[in-house]
């Protein structure tokens, strides 16, 4: 009588099986933690953004008035630099042998005056002698009137070189000015953040993508907030302000509003590339805090919150709903 | 008289295998067939229950299932980040886009973006390399399956076997590069396309240029927040559609159930096993007890009453269907078992145990009750009638 017990038997390890088979199988999917703890904010009703640091003087980023190869680069990244010291020189062979060529117009124009002087002396002389002639017979009217218009011609040619004297050293003023030009120098006192040429490359005028060199003043530190223009009825100027550096939220710097640009802008890049997406327009509020907190660069991005009214349950009480906004 | 009732049922060795086989058919294929339809719905929404750590998900009000993307401006992240109850909030990217293999093919993946600083929202199960390596320059992570099959690199020989994707080798997403620094294990996706984990910034790289690109904006409640509350909150206030994960994932499923034809198939198949296991165990059950009215009429005419008779009968249809029903469920395990590596998908939680036992019942209720009506309709004498 095997066969008796044999099907409950399999019947009984069927359903156990599927019984473990539905155990097994109901685990819950493991969770992916967190890689670094995210930023979360301290107040109850806040406004979050995205901040950039910058530097207090905002990130300058020098230009050239003359575009050229370069020809040496004075300073390098960190360099404290002072207010006309040389950053850069450009290639000014070409400046320089205009240079040379006009300073050896000078010396031409100057033997020209020199001549010019000589032949007003030559013609001064000759109408001397023809004018202390007194018997009037010996020479003729035309002679005389001749050799007065000489000298006149000669008063006038001496004039003409010295004005092309002038001329010609205005000229050599001029190529200094340009060969000047081709020194960039600091425009104010503060640190090299980034340098982005080397002798040989070949630097272009006006407003570049990637700028040439960048300096900022690094004594005290802004973040530049963006706030979108839906949030922006709810900031406040005297609200606190608290920022969290990415990857490490242990990492925290109290803020303290520096100023708002009052002008809502197209949200720009953060990451500073002028092709990322403009989407939305934001406000930017620019805030201090202090560098020695925590360890940040320039161009870093943090996580920003600012202290706002809780709007919650708007719906119950729209009278005690103030905007928060422009104030004075 | 139970004795006499076993006695009776597995007397006939035939008939009583053939009535076990009937319910364990039935019974085998009203749980495995709704098994693998479960499978395949739970597919549909695998990336949510992949993604473990947030509680509600933010997306555009338009957005009806999972894989139905519609982007969001990048500035709505910090909108959500400013409703009180956040405790956090994530940019996450999910798009298809297209890979490049070594031999020139193509191939879509499902390319995910995480937060850059946190990761958050990294798949399940890391099975090489560490999460944190997607920080090294255009690094990805591509899930194993994928690795394996769709990804795999083609042979040196034509013809020959392919090799599968390994760390360090390389993609090449939308022309641009991507270098694979881990392997994941993620549940597989409806459509079974490889899935690519990387950064946000660098997903924004790949895809293509979009003035919109933030897919879902990934919400952490604070602690004690009551999440129906928080969700109501962050539709009033951004206008975007917030559902917790639970909700996301019935949303998934029901678009799922409305506009595809798996639940009617799969519908039809069940009912198709219901019927014919009702038809082949009742029929058989119900031949069963007419050959064995003689018995039953013996058992009558010895004065046993109707109540004795029905409970024997009872007693043999509870004995028959259980010993299907637990064969039944046993071999769709096994089924299960045997095909856990493959693409199949199968599911079997406790609430189909209980589906395909209420179904058995059903069968074994339906074939007791013509045998019982039959029996008490039994006139004794037609034992000496034969």
């Amino acid at each position: 009588m095997k066969t008796k017990w044999l099907l409950p038997l399999l019947a009984i390890a069927g359903f156990l099986f599927a019984s473990y088979t539905v155990v097994n199988g109901s685990k819950p999917t493991p969770v992916a933690p967190a890689v670094a703890e995210p930023a979360f904010a301290p107040y109850k009703a806040f406004i979050a953004g995205a901040g950039i640091v910058e530097a207090q003087s905002q990130n300058i980023a020098i230009g050239t008035p003359l575009p050229g190869i370069v020809k040496s680069v004075a300073v390098k990244v960190g360099d404290q630099v002072k207010t006309g010291d040389v950053l850069f020189v450009l290639d000014e062979r070409e400046h320089r042998a205009v240079l040379g060529v006009k300073k050896a117009d000078l010396s031409k124009a100057l033997a020209d005056v020199k001549v010019a002087d000589a032949s007003l002396a030559d013609a001064r002389s000759l109408l001397k002698i023809a004018e202390s002639v007194t018997d009037r017979r010996a020479i003729s009217t035309e002679e005389l009137l001749k050799r007065r218009n000489a000298v006149l011609i000669a008063k006038a040619k001496l004039q003409s070189a010295n004005a092309f004297v002038q001329q010609t050293n205005a000229g050599i003023t001029d190529t200094q000015t340009t060969l000047d030009r081709l020194v960039i120098r600091a425009p104010v006192d503060s640190e090299v953040l980034q340098v982005n040429v080397r002798p040989g490359e070949f630097a272009q005028a006006g407003a570049l993508s990637t700028p040439l060199l960048v300096l900022g003043n690094l004594d005290q530190f802004h973040v530049r907030v963006d706030i979108d223009e839906n949030d922006a009825w709810r900031f406040d100027k005297n609200s606190k302000a608290v920022a969290y550096l990415r990857g490490n939220r242990q990492f925290k710097a109290e803020l303290t509003l520096a100023y708002v640009e009052p002008y809502v802008i197209p949200k720009k890049s953060l990451t500073g590339d002028s092709t990322e997406r403009v989407d939305t327009r934001v406000l930017q509020a620019l805030y201090r805090f202090n560098r020695d907190q925590i360890p940040i660069y320039v161009g870093q991005q943090m996580d920003v919150f600012i202290e706002a009214q809780d709007v919650s349950n708007t719906s119950n009480n729209e009278s005690q709903l103030k905007p928060a906004g422009p104030q004075s | 008289m139970y004795h006499i009732a076993l006695k009776m049922l597995m007397g006939d060795r035939g008939k009583y295998l053939g009535i076990v086989m009937g319910l364990t058919f039935a019974s085998l294929i009203m749980t495995q067939q709704p098994a693998i339809f479960l499978g395949l719905m739970t597919r549909t929404f695998s990336f949510i229950s992949d993604v473990g750590l947030p509680d509600i998900w933010v997306m555009d009000s338009k957005v009806q299932f999972v894989d139905d993307i519609k982007p969001l401006q990048d500035t709505e992240l910090y909108r959500v980040r400013g409703i009180s109850g956040v405790e956090w909030a994530m940019p996450m990217y999910k798009g298809m886009l297209k890979a490049r293999l070594a031999d020139g093919t193509f191939q879509t993946c499902i390319v995910i973006g995480l937060d850059d600083a946190t990761l958050i929202g990294g798949p399940p199960v890391m099975l090489q390399g560490k999460l944190e390596d997607l920080r090294r320059s255009d690094a990805v992570i591509v899930d194993i399956d994928g690795a394996k099959d769709k990804l795999a690199k083609p042979s040196a020989t034509p013809g020959g076997k392919t090799k599968p994707l390994q760390i360090g080798d390389d993609l090449e997403l939308n022309d641009r590069r991507a270098i694979v620094v881990g392997m994941s294990k993620v549940s597989r996706t409806f459509q079974a396309q490889p899935v690519v984990y990387t950064t946000y910034s660098r997903a924004k790289n790949y895809a293509p240029r979009e003035r919109k690109l933030l897919s879902f904006v990934l919400v952490k409640a604070k602690k004690g927040q009551d999440l129906a509350q928080l969700t109501k909150r962050i539709r009033e206030t951004t206008g975007l559609a917030a559902y917790t994960s639970s909700e996301f994932k019935d949303l998934t499923y029901r678009y799922f159930m409305k506009n595809t034809g798996i639940p009617i198939n799969f519908g039809i198949s069940v009912t198709l096993g219901f019927i014919v296991g009702a038809a082949i165990a009742g029929q058989t059950f119900y031949n069963f007890t007419l050959e064995n009215l003689r018995q039953f009429g013996v058992l009558k005419a010895m004065g046993t009453s109707n109540w004795v008779l029905l409970k024997m009968i009872l007693l043999q249809a509870i004995l028959v269907g259980s010993i299907g029903y637990g064969l039944g469920v046993g071999l769709t395990a096994l089924f299960g078992y045997s095909m856990r590596n493959t693409i199949l998908a199968f599911r079997f939680p406790w609430q189909l145990l209980i589906f395909s036992g209420a179904g058995i019942s059903l069968i074994c209720v339906f074939a007791a009750i013509i045998s019982i009506l039959k029996v008490i309709r039994l006139e004794p004498a037609v034992v000496f009638k034969g």
